[in-house]
């Protein structure tokens, strides 16, 4: 597939991440983990990096400086340690609603891989909370195109807090 | 949500007949739920216990040039923790002395000034007051730097980089507040002669938990490791955390300050000698800094998790940080803020040897936030069970009723033949680490130690002749600063 991606316009790209952003966030909204994994690259690498106030944006997030920096593996992992039923954070599971927008897709610099921007309204109401929490992050994605569709295999996941505000990161942004 | 009064006369009785019930109630291992969620006992532990004893701030390392600052909190306040431009360390209180405004909005930085987004009065790095703008129209002559300077921490002393403030002149001096928990910091910090290093900022999050509970879990709670945590031995990540707490024991140093010691070679392999450091970093250490009772003991039963009173608690475990990879030490520092009533922040540091080869310190802040902190597969579950008690704490009908929690482990004594200070316990079952922590409470929340107005303290420092007052370069950065501010609001009019 990959000599024919070179071929995809500007269009079927973003049709194509596009598509992808919606279908992973009602995977994951429906805690249908595993399908969620199969869109996952082997070789993934999913940050969230920790943020502070700063008045340079770019060093809001240090170098080296991460909430959560899974591979594949760890990654697996926790969909595997939520599926025990004792992982209390999510017992009962949280309900959730991502909302994606403002999505970017630009070639990336291999020729099957799409870069993809997007900003994520992430609401939850864990288990029996009565109000729900706003997790608000923008995500910077790289989707490797496959002969199985697209797969992530880069999120660097930025929070737009610098304090969370909900009480752990049991939920995937 | 940052709620903070002084308590007024009346509170005063309802908190002093709390505190009585709370010893009453220890002396019969139990505790009142309501302690973990109540303004006026909040507001008297932020004004009884925070501002009153040693709290810990961070760690040099954070700040290793002159200049360099982040921001801490010390009960609700926020604070400035600053490398002045002499090297020393400070603990300025963030407000203006002009009219209160908050001076510093940014998280970490270097500057020599801290200037004043109101109207401009500027304070060097040490806090003396150092200038404002139309200083001779306005003032007339300069102010006196440190009458005028922004409050400052009377106390401020490290310990193995680890630095911790008074706003109280009325504490010993570091080490003897620490007592013999200075034994167990040396075993864990002072394996080499260059220390540990914070290995990137801290994290923070917001749960919505007491203060109270984390640190209590720390200082003792090994019991809830088979429960809270077992969803990581269901899933095939860490085998056999049922059984952690038949191989832990506790360390009772006094005052509160306490640790679990894990005899990590029986629960996991025989290497695990050393909190089952690598070789890369074991071969770095150096014994002979540490006495032969410290060398048994981190070699058979380390220090693996502890609290210093009131809110500094640590972690030191192996854990695997990749598939098919053996687990490696690494070391978490946090603290335990609190907010409100039954609300506090969580911050967490990763720290490691600064003698281990970067590679390590990689893999081992991997290792740590893979398991604690937000993301934390152990963290996140601890962060849910602490919140029940804080709803407890506030319940009617748990009120009402009196409810206390229940302390009453059986407890099998200490080990007479301990040689180290303090006890040691060979079984952690038995609740006794976190009754001491309760009682060390009582104690602070019945002291009336005093924390001096400012303007005394200020006045006391000038007539000891311990400050110099004078124009200095910093001072001359400020008003250079200051003039060129002018300048371009000249430029604007
Ligand atoms: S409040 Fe700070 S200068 Fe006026
Ligand atoms: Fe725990």
């Amino acid at each position: 597939m990959t000599s024919e991606q070179v071929d995809l316009t500007a269009e079927q790209l973003r049709h194509l991440a596009e598509d992808f952003l919606a279908r992973e966030a009602k995977l994951l909204d429906e805690r249908r983990y595993d399908q969620w994994l199969e869109m996952i690259d082997d070789d993934v690498l999913y940050e969230v990096p920790i943020r502070a106030a700063k008045f340079d944006y770019d060093e809001e997030t240090s170098a080296g400086a991460f909430r959560i920096r899974d591979d594949r593996y760890l990654l697996a992992l926790r969909v595997k340690r939520l599926a025990t039923g004792q992982a209390w954070a999510e017992v009962a599971p949280s309900r959730t609603l991502r909302v994606v927008g403002s999505v970017i897709v630009e070639r990336g610099e291999l020729p099957d891989v799409i870069n993809v921007e997007s900003a994520v309204l992430l609401y939850r109401q864990r288990g029996h909370d009565e109000l729900g929490d706003i997790i608000p992050v923008r995500r910077t994605d790289r989707l490797r195109i496959t002969d199985t569709g697209l797969k992530l295999f880069r999120r660097h996941a930025v929070l737009a807090t610098a304090i969370l505000h909900t009480p752990n990161l049991g939920v995937f942004l | 949500m940052h709620r903070y009064q002084s308590p007024s006369p009346d509170d005063a009785a309802y908190i002093d007949a709390v505190v009585d019930r709370v010893e009453a109630s220890l002396d019969e291992s139990l505790l009142p739920v309501d302690i973990f969620n109540d303004d006026r006992i909040f507001a008297a532990e932020m004004q009884r216990i925070f501002t009153k004893n040693w709290v810990f701030m961070g760690h040099e390392s954070e700040i290793p040039n002159k200049g360099d600052f982040v921001m801490r909190r010390i009960g609700v306040d926020r604070v400035i923790l600053v490398r002045d431009s002499t090297g020393t360390i400070r603990v300025l209180n963030n407000h203006c002395r002009h009219r209160g405004t908050e001076i510093c909005h940014e998280d970490s930085g270097n500057t020599s000034v801290f200037k004043c987004p109101y109207h401009g009065w500027a304070y060097k790095n040490d806090g003396d007051w150092a200038g404002a703008p139309l200083m001779k129209d306005a003032y007339g002559e300069k102010l006196d730097a440190r009458d005028w300077g922004l409050l400052r921490a009377p106390k401020v002393e490290t310990l193995f980089g680890f630095v911790f403030a008074s706003l109280s002149e009325d504490v010993p001096p570091l080490r003897e507040a620490l007592g013999d928990a200075v034994w167990a910091f040396e075993a864990i910090f002072n394996l080499h002669e260059d220390g540990v290093e914070v290995l990137g900022p801290p994290e923070v999050f917001t749960v919505k938990a007491d203060w109270k509970n984390g640190a209590e879990n720390f200082a003792g709670d090994a019991y809830h490791v088979g429960t809270t945590h077992y969803s990581n031995t269901l899933d095939g990540f860490i085998p056999g955390l049922n059984n952690v707490a038949v191989a832990a024991h506790g360390y009772d140093f006094g005052n509160g300050n306490s640790f679990i010691g894990h005899s990590i070679h029986e629960l996991i392999a025989p290497p695990f000698t050393l909190w089952g450091y690598p070789e890369e970093v074991r071969s770095q250490f150096q014994f002979d800094r540490l006495d032969d009772v410290q060398r048994e003991m981190i070699e058979n039963r380390p220090p693996t998790i502890g609290t210093i009173f009131p809110n500094l608690s640590y972690l030191r475990f192996p854990q695997p940080y990749k598939e098919n990879e053996w687990p490696i030490p690494f070391t978490n520092i946090r603290v335990w803020q609190p907010v409100a009533p039954g609300v506090m922040e969580l911050w967490t540091w990763e720290f490691e040897y600064t003698c281990a080869p970067q590679e390590y310190k990689d893999k081992a802040y991997l290792a740590g936030q893979y398991g604690f902190g937000s993301g934390g597969v152990f963290e996140q579950d601890d962060t849910v069970v602490w919140e029940g008690i804080a709803k407890a704490g506030k319940s009617s009908w748990a009120r009402e009723a009196g409810m206390r929690l229940h302390l009453r482990q059986k407890r099998n004594g200490p080990d007479p033949e301990w040689q180290g200070p303090g006890r040691y316990y060979e079984s952690i079952l038995g609740e006794y680490l976190q009754e001491e922590f309760y009682r060390r409470w009582v104690k602070e929340m019945r002291s009336h130690k005093t924390t001096q107005p400012a303007e005394i303290r200020a006045a006391g420092i000038a007539a000891g002749g311990a400050e110099t007052v004078g124009t200095t370069a910093s001072t001359e950065t400020a008003l250079a600063a200051i003039a060129e501010t002018e300048k371009k609001q000249g430029a604007l009019a």
